[in-house]
């Protein structure tokens, strides 16, 4: 008998798948826990190839919290609901990624997303309803009425197609509308393989579209006493926090989305900034918005976790002011040019004559400087880029009419 | 037969009974093993598109090295050329092992070098499947080196047979690793190729009765079974992948032909379990 022989083999054999054993059993959760088999693929095979392909890809994801929490590849990638599907070396992923790859986890921050101006109001900014289906245009309207229904922009338009898609579209594609039915794009902010919320809460992720003279919104941050601390005590201050939990210990220097969005000290988190600004300050003449008593209470919430409501309400009070006299200032010229249009003296068509471009300039650059400035606490803006401009281009604007008016002999 | 010959003798043997010379089998085993390889290389390395040119390296190697051992043995058994049979076969045996040890090492240049974990070593390319090439490098060496009339040709054989086992208990492991183990047939391989090492371990290491052979035998066999099994099982999961015709699915799905190398090696097996016997007889 081979008893002996084949006891020991067996005994030999058993070790040998015993070890196995715990050896996969020691292996994180996260890793091997997953609904199916792909999906343990994922935490390990894609970084495989694409670590060699694209290092800075892998490495960026690795430092992310997705990371962290084992949230892999294709969790991401797979695609979402009504996505094209893509073969790619053994997974089933998504051809276009969009916010509803997001969304399948961050369904509330998607909802607050869609409802805010960053959303489909961006896109329609430029290119007008194109792209947008009427549900998701009644929906965009429904919470920025008159943003949404609206025509392309004009000037964008003259300045020709190659223009709007390096330029415009780079910025308001946040809100472009995908072919899955959702709209925009996450990474925009939080970038794509880091995920991060401490990058989305930096100025400078605000800044890359918040900026120039259009808009400049990162310029007065910098120039204000929030920013000037912030670049001082950058590094003492908590980037990372959580989002669920975030206190002004974390961030006891305010960025913009500390302000605009963030939860501190167990206000409200919210992805619609919109909840927490008062007025229409892009706009030529500057409105209210409609839930303006309650945005306005919500930012105070948020001054009010740093400063006295004294302070606050000062600042408020002074910057009202500020719109308002801008309003007016804009206006005037407003009505100085469609005088000119009235009486035949322009044509009905915008930007045809320099003077089109100053008047836009005013509003544009400088009505709007002066606003932002005067909310955000950037004095220089306030004057010098702001109210200094539109004094001095309405001077320009009244010899342009006059002088508009002369050569077509209707010198009043 | 000289029980042993030397590289470059150009003596002439008398012709060899092909069906009993067990040496012979080896060698038709070495160059049909080159073969599959050509055509398993060709296959896994077009999972990243041969994207490095030593990559080519194997798959012409493979193919040369089966073209050399076949003409070698048909000049062995057709002109009793003995010397050019030891000559090529001794250039194939070690500029396989140099093939071997090279790809062993650039498989591990993939993760582990830059991370070593199991999790890399996971993930890695299969860092054991260039060890082929040293096994068959060995194979071949040793067929010229030890007579096939010895005992010792036969514990030689099970050796390699057990090397074979040994690293199918590591590919298995690492390759459903990559899955987790998420469906328990997963687990077979690894179970069979430990039963099997652990047999093939007692019966070189430990003085086993006349009678273990057949038990020895009988595993062999399970493990052609389950080798089979294995290509079915593969193949099924390749039919449902994900890519829209089949080629692509076996390129990044389940290697359809990853487990055939159970019975290719429990055939190894049984040229050393029958050479076993016949010195125990």
């Amino acid at each position: 008998m081979s008893f002996r022989s084949v006891f020991i083999a067996i005994v030999i054999a058993f070790g040998l798948v015993l070890g196995a054993f715990l050896v996969h059993r020691a292996r994180p959760s996260v890793d091997t826990e997953q609904p199916n088999a792909d999906f343990v693929r994922a935490t390990g095979k894609c970084a495989e190839c694409h670590s060699r392909q694209q290092y800075s890809v892998v490495h960026e994801y690795e430092m992310s919290k997705h990371a962290a929490k084992g949230v892999s590849c294709l969790e991401c990638h797979q695609p979402a609901a009504s996505q094209e599907k893509k073969e790619h070396n053994g997974f089933v992923i998504s051809a276009q990624m969009t916010s509803g790859n997001c969304k399948a986890c961050h369904e509330q921050i998607y909802q607050e997303f869609t409802r805010s101006r960053h959303a489909a109001a961006s896109w329609a900014a430029v290119m007008g309803e194109k792209g947008l289906t009427p549900e998701q245009i009644a929906f965009g309207e429904e919470y920025n009425p008159g943003y949404v229904k609206r025509p392309a922009n004009a000037l964008a338009k003259l300045e020709g197609a190659s223009s709007i898609t390096s330029g415009c579209v780079q910025c308001h594609a946040v809100g472009k509308p995908n072919a899955d039915g959702t709209v925009g794009n996450c990474t925009v902010c939080h970038m794509r393989h880091t995920s991060s919320v401490a990058i989305a809460r930096m100025p400078q992720t605000c800044g890359q579209c918040h900026m120039g003279p259009d808009h400049s919104q990162i310029e007065i941050y910098e120039e204000s006493r929030h920013g000037i601390l912030f670049s001082a005590q950058e590094k003492l201050i908590h980037l990372d926090a959580d989002p669920k939990s975030l206190t002004t210990r974390d961030m006891f220097v305010p960025t913009c989305a500390t302000c605009h969005m963030s939860g501190i000290n167990g206000t409200k988190l919210t992805h619609n900034p919109g909840e927490r600004l008062s007025y229409y300050l892009a706009d030529a003449i500057s409105k209210q918005r409609p839930n303006y008593l309650a945005a306005q209470t919500n930012m105070k919430q948020i001054c009010n976790q740093c400063h006295t409501k004294s302070l606050i309400d000062r600042v408020y009070t002074q910057a009202e002011a500020v719109l308002v006299t801008t309003n007016g200032k804009v206006q005037k010229a407003q009505d100085l040019v469609a005088g000119l249009r009235k009486d035949g003296v322009l044509g009905p068509q915008p930007f045809q004559k320099p003077i089109d471009f100053l008047l836009f300039d005013l509003w544009h650059y400088d009505g709007r400087t002066s606003k932002h400035g005067a909310f955000m606490g950037g004095a220089d803006f306030v004057q010098w880029h702001g109210n200094y401009e539109l004094l001095k281009k309405h001077t320009q604007l009244e010899a342009m009419a006059e002088e508009l008016r002369a050569k077509h002999g209707h010198s009043r | 037969m000289p029980s042993t010959v030397t590289a470059g003798s150009a003596e002439r043997v008398p012709r060899v009974n092909s069906l009993s010379a067990n040496d012979l089998w080896l060698e038709v085993f070495g160059a049909f093993n080159f073969l599959c390889l050509t055509g398993d290389i060709a296959l896994a390395h077009s999972e990243n598109h041969f994207r490095a040119r030593a990559e080519y390296v194997p798959l012409w190697f493979s193919l040369i090295a089966a073209v050399l051992l076949i003409g070698a043995l048909i000049a062995r058994l057709r002109s009793n050329r003995l010397g050019l049979w030891n000559y090529l076969g001794r250039l194939v045996g070690w500029a396989s092992i140099l093939v071997g040890t090279a790809g062993v090492v650039y498989h591990l240049d993939s993760q582990f070098f830059y991370e070593r974990t199991l999790k890399s070593l996971t993930y890695a390319a299969p860092f054991s499947a260039p060890a082929a090439y040293i096994g068959l490098g060995c194979l071949i060496l040793m067929n010229r080196m030890v007579s096939p009339r010895s005992r010792e040709w036969s514990q030689w054989v099970l050796f390699f047979t057990l090397g074979g086992f040994a690293g199918n208990f590591v590919l298995s492991l690492t390759d459903h690793a990559v899955n987790g183990f998420f469906h328990w047939t997963e687990w077979i391989p690894v179970a069979s190729s430990a039963v099997a090492v652990g047999f093939l371990l007692v019966l070189l290491f430990l003085d086993a009765e006349a009678g273990f052979l057949w038990w020895c035998a009988g595993v062999l066999l399970l493990q052609m079974c389950v080798g089979v099994a294995g290509f079915a099982l593969h193949l099924w999961a390749d039919f449902h992948g994900p890519a829209a015709n089949l080629f692509a699915n076996v390129i990044s799905g389940a290697p359809p032909f990853a487990p055939l190398l159970f019975p290719n090696l429990a055939i190894l097996g049984f040229i050393g379990i029958v050479a076993m016997a016949r010195d125990a007889s």
